[in-house]
């Protein structure tokens, strides 16, 4: 397979504009990290960014960095580490889930928009892009947003571009927003809760003034490998529920009081802080439990984001007829569920669930055989469907950029 | 008028009696008005230098009642322009001679309130400041805050994606914002997202936020609520100088902090805010700060003690600290009147509101003073300073022949300004006429057609709300098309494997 390593812009616009001559469809990497999420594409030839990866700028007091889309996550995260500055949205490591090496790149963290535990404070990859530099599938750079946290110059057309896997356009730059790490962090946890009622507990905390920063439900489970960082929580046999608190020490101690109290209903908590707290999080955030190498590492894996006062209700019927395993985060609202191994995933069922509870499921793992039978991404009603269609051919009307990822009629 | 307005369709005009009478077979009774005595409070929304009556005023009350008359208009071709409560700034809702002017007010409802998912689901036609009162018997509030709050409708809210003091740390409306149903101009509704925290498929509500009506129009919005935090205080800091003021909001970042607000105004709006309100403001200084901490207790009087050391640090002349709620709205007060407070000085004003980095601040008010004298017009600055977004009010009087046109090549060229030092054309009012002929200062014509290709992916005819943020306007077809450039390329410099 032809193989373009690009260095700068403008070879990415002779890479997409000789692509469009030749009708050849194009693969967009950075490390390849999340290559196995997604309809299998109906590409020949890779476009690859690892070398368009120089931090352009970063200024920490203005709570921004610009770098090129090939830079690696994990280089960047040192770089803003260094300056006590974190990605507030926790984009997820999925090399553990998916058993690839590495973490990625910055433009893959972008495209794929996956976001850990803070997003129900903090938001998503979404909003935290605030200006790119890109490549359209019409050959042509163009920029949006800016390198300002508050701007509506035009459409924002930066939320297209976050979680839209490489197939609206190449981006070759990106500023993000990069925000202050919490001094200091603790961790409640409550134990032996059934998912409905860990549901309940964890709304009951979200709804508190104590300002949440991460809940989360690991269920009693008859598979769960012990993790490492969730070891010390006891058995998977007994089920935790966890939710965190972030801020100054004697904020972030007042708080983990206060709101232990307010939810005795549920039972006595303990207490986890800072380094201890901070593993579990990572570990939920890259969903460790149901790790390639583990346990369960050959079974599909849905990524499941619904209304989240409805989360434990659908995650245990999914979990009870499919003889699978979830875990819950945001509170309810994302259920990451692994399921026996079947030739259609439990598509229909998860769908049929999902779709009745209000929200959508990704199948984020499974073998390209099955990816092949089963509409990885949630399929759309008609009408948004269509227009979606328009949108991305207002981006690539010659379907060069990773052509079929999102909807497998494409790929057929 | 200086902005020109796409040239009226007169086939358009010459049935207007006959496009009355469908109108009025979809939306009866009063819902259509088109008398001109009854369309003028219509003329014009906030940006009051700019009048154009509409052909026609229809205002809807159901989804079915829009579905069906953008359904009409797109078969025949006529421009429809949505307006919410007219309070836009930038003229997102100036009619069009040739137009329908589609109003929202009637969707009047809060549809549900939902504690359990943190959510509203709501008209748009509600104002923002109802949402926050009809959640806060429970104490969740809804975050974005525009001053003109108790007037702006969600809807407009959503177009516009409006801002306020405190999205520095609780965002803009489209990060609050979870789904909606729209419109579109083909009569089509949709449903985008809902009650989850993410939407599936392309972030579509996310480019239908702040895209000012031109891609369809909005009849039902799912907002996020959140739990008000449990106290806060304010600090009010006087600087003898600019550069010292603007070194503290960097340094307080820079200390990881992020206030609630952090607001500066400079000597002109100080003393118009302090004559108006009578909130203590020190007359003495050259800037002052207002900064809000917010959240639980103990977090907030340590920060409050963490950033009155950085204020001394950065060379602050006076330090005062809200010791109660009346105290914390007083130093507010003048902030909030800094507008009307500005109007009562002057028979006219124009309210900018650029984007800079927040370290230009300094450079940007040193231009924004050599502008004022080469224009020879006076100007007050107020600035949402944690966020970079800068409103210097122009004052001008309009009476006086050629002085609205210096006060708006004044603005102009403040900003040119923002752009050139790393910044924005608009931080929150919007580009609609007011800065569309500026969008080639920020964007080339590549970034520009990419642009208006999305919006023919939403209305291939340009009918929604046409004459707005473009200052060029092109047929989807044109932009449509793929240049192929010099065929099958070799690119030899590139390494193959």
């Amino acid at each position: 397979m032809d193989t373009s390593k690009v260095r700068n812009a403008a070879d990415v616009e002779q890479v997409v504009r000789a692509a469009i001559a030749s009708d050849q469809p194009l693969e967009i990497i950075g490390h390849g990290s999340k290559r196995l999420i997604g309809q299998p594409m109906a590409t020949n030839a890779l476009l690859d960014l690892s070398e368009l990866n120089a931090v352009t700028a970063y200024e920490p007091n203005e709570l921004i960095i610009t770098v090129q889309a090939g830079a690696p996550l994990a280089d960047v995260q040192s770089l803003i580490d260094s300056k006590n500055q974190q990605f507030a949205f926790e984009p997820v490591d999925t090399s553990a889930l998916l058993g690839t090496p590495g973490t990625g790149t910055i433009g893959g963290m972008i495209g794929a928009g996956l976001a850990g535990p803070r997003r129900i404070k903090a938001g998503g990859a979404r909003d935290h892009l605030l200006g790119a530099h890109a490549v359209s599938g019409f050959g042509d750079s163009f920029k949006t947003g800016g390198r300002v946290v508050k701007n509506v110059t035009g459409y924002d057309l930066c939320k297209l571009l976050a979680g839209s896997w490489g197939t609206l356009a190449v981006m070759t730059e990106v500023t993000l927003k990069v925000m202050p790490k919490p001094e200091s962090e603790r961790t409640l946890v409550l134990r032996s809760l059934d998912d409905v009622t860990a549901n309940r507990a964890m709304t009951a905390a979200l709804g508190s003034p104590f300002d949440v920063s991460g809940a989360a439900h690991l269920p009693s489970s008859a598979f769960r490998p012990a993790s490492e960082a969730l070891a010390g929580l006891g058995s998977p046999g007994q089920a935790v529920t966890l939710l965190r608190l972030e801020g100054i020490a004697a904020s972030a101690a007042h708080r983990a009081v206060s709101l232990g109290k307010s939810l005795a209903p549920f039972g006595g908590v303990e207490i986890l802080h800072d380094g201890a707290s901070a593993a579990i999080w990572s570990s939920i955030r890259d969903v460790q439990p149901f790790a390639a190498g583990g346990a369960l590492g050959a079974w599909p894996v849905w990524r499941i984001v619904c209304p989240p006062a409805s989360g434990g209700a659908l995650g245990q019927a999914l979990a009870r007829d499919s003889g699978g395993d979830v875990i819950y985060d945001w509170g309810g609202g994302l259920i990451w569920a692994a399921l026996p191994p079947k030739s259609d995933a439990h598509a229909a069922l998860v769908r049929q669930r999902v779709d009745a509870a209000g929200g959508h499921a990704t199948l984020i793992r499974a073998s390209e055989q099955v990816r092949r039978q089963v509409d990885v991404f949630h399929p759309q009603a008609g009408g948004l469907a269509g227009l979606s269609e328009r949108v991305r051919l207002s981006f690539d009307p010659k379907n060069i950029l990773n052509r079929g990822r999102l909807i497998r009629a494409v790929a057929t | 008028m200086a902005v020109m307005m796409p040239a009226a369709d007169q086939a358009v005009l010459g049935r207007r009696g006959a496009i009355v009478a469908a109108l009025r077979a979809i939306v009866p009774g009063e819902g259509v008005i088109d008398t001109p005595a009854e369309m003028i409070p219509y003329e014009s929304d906030g940006l009051m230098a700019y009048r154009q009556p509409p052909m026609v005023v229809v205002l809807p009350d159901t989804t079915e009642q829009v579905s069906k008359v953008l359904k009409y208009c797109f078969e025949q071709g006529i421009k429809v322009v949505p307006r919410g409560s007219g309070t836009s700034l930038s003229g997102g809702a100036l009619p069009l001679a040739d137009g329908v002017l589609l109003g929202l007010g009637k969707f009047k409802r809060i549809r549900e309130i939902d504690f359990d998912n943190r959510v509203v689901v709501t008209e748009p036609g509600v104002t923002n400041l109802a949402i926050s009162q009809a959640v806060a018997h429970a104490g969740f509030y809804y975050a974005p805050d525009p001053s003109s709050q108790i007037a702006c409708s969600i809807g407009g809210n959503v177009a516009e994606n409006s801002g306020g003091v405190h999205c520095l740390k609780y965002g803009m409306t489209t990060n609050n914002v979870l789904g909606c149903e729209i419109v579109l101009i083909t009569g089509e509704i949709l449903r985008i997202g809902g009650k989850s925290a993410e939407t599936s498929g392309y972030d579509v509500m996310g480019i239908i936020t702040g895209s000012e009506g031109l891609l369809g129009v909005i009849t039902e919005i799912t907002v996020r609520i959140l739990q008000k935090p449990e106290t806060a205080r304010a600090l009010m800091v006087g600087f003898a100088q600019v550069e010292a003021a603007g070194q503290c909001v960097a340094e307080i970042i820079g200390a990881g902090i992020i206030p609630g607000g952090m607001e500066m105004m400079d000597k002109p709006a100080i003393h118009a805010a302090e004559a108006f309100v009578h909130a203590g403001y020190p007359l003495d200084v050259e800037a002052l700060l207002i900064i809000e901490l917010d959240g639980p207790g103990v977090e907030v009087d340590e920060l409050i003690r963490r950033v009155e050391a950085i204020a001394q640090s950065c060379g602050s002349t006076s330090c005062r600290i809200s010791n109660s709620e009346a105290e914390r709205n007083l130093f507010w007060a003048g902030r909030k009147a800094a507008f009307p407070a500005v109007g009562r000085i002057s028979p006219d004003y124009l309210c900018m509101d650029g984007t800079i980095p927040r370290g230009a601040l300094p450079k940007a008010l040193a231009r924004i003073r050599d502008l004022s004298a080469k224009y020879d017009l006076r100007v007050a600055n107020v600035f949402h300073a944690g966020d970079g977004n800068l409103h210097p009010l122009i004052l001008y009087d309009a009476n006086q022949p050629g002085e609205m046109e210096r006060a708006e090549a004044f603005g102009a060229d403040i900003l040119r300004c923002c752009v050139e030092l790393g910044g924005v054309l608009t931080g929150e009012h919007g580009v609609g006429i007011e800065k569309r002929d500026l969008m080639p200062e920020m964007f080339s014509e590549i970034d520009l057609n990419q642009q208006q290709r999305l919006k023919c992916a939403f209305d291939a005819q340009g009918l929604l709300n046409p004459g707005k943020v473009f200052p060029t306007l092109h047929r989807c077809a044109e932009l449509g098309r793929v240049h192929v450039h010099g065929g099958k390329l070799a690119f030899p410099e590139l390494p193959r494997f």
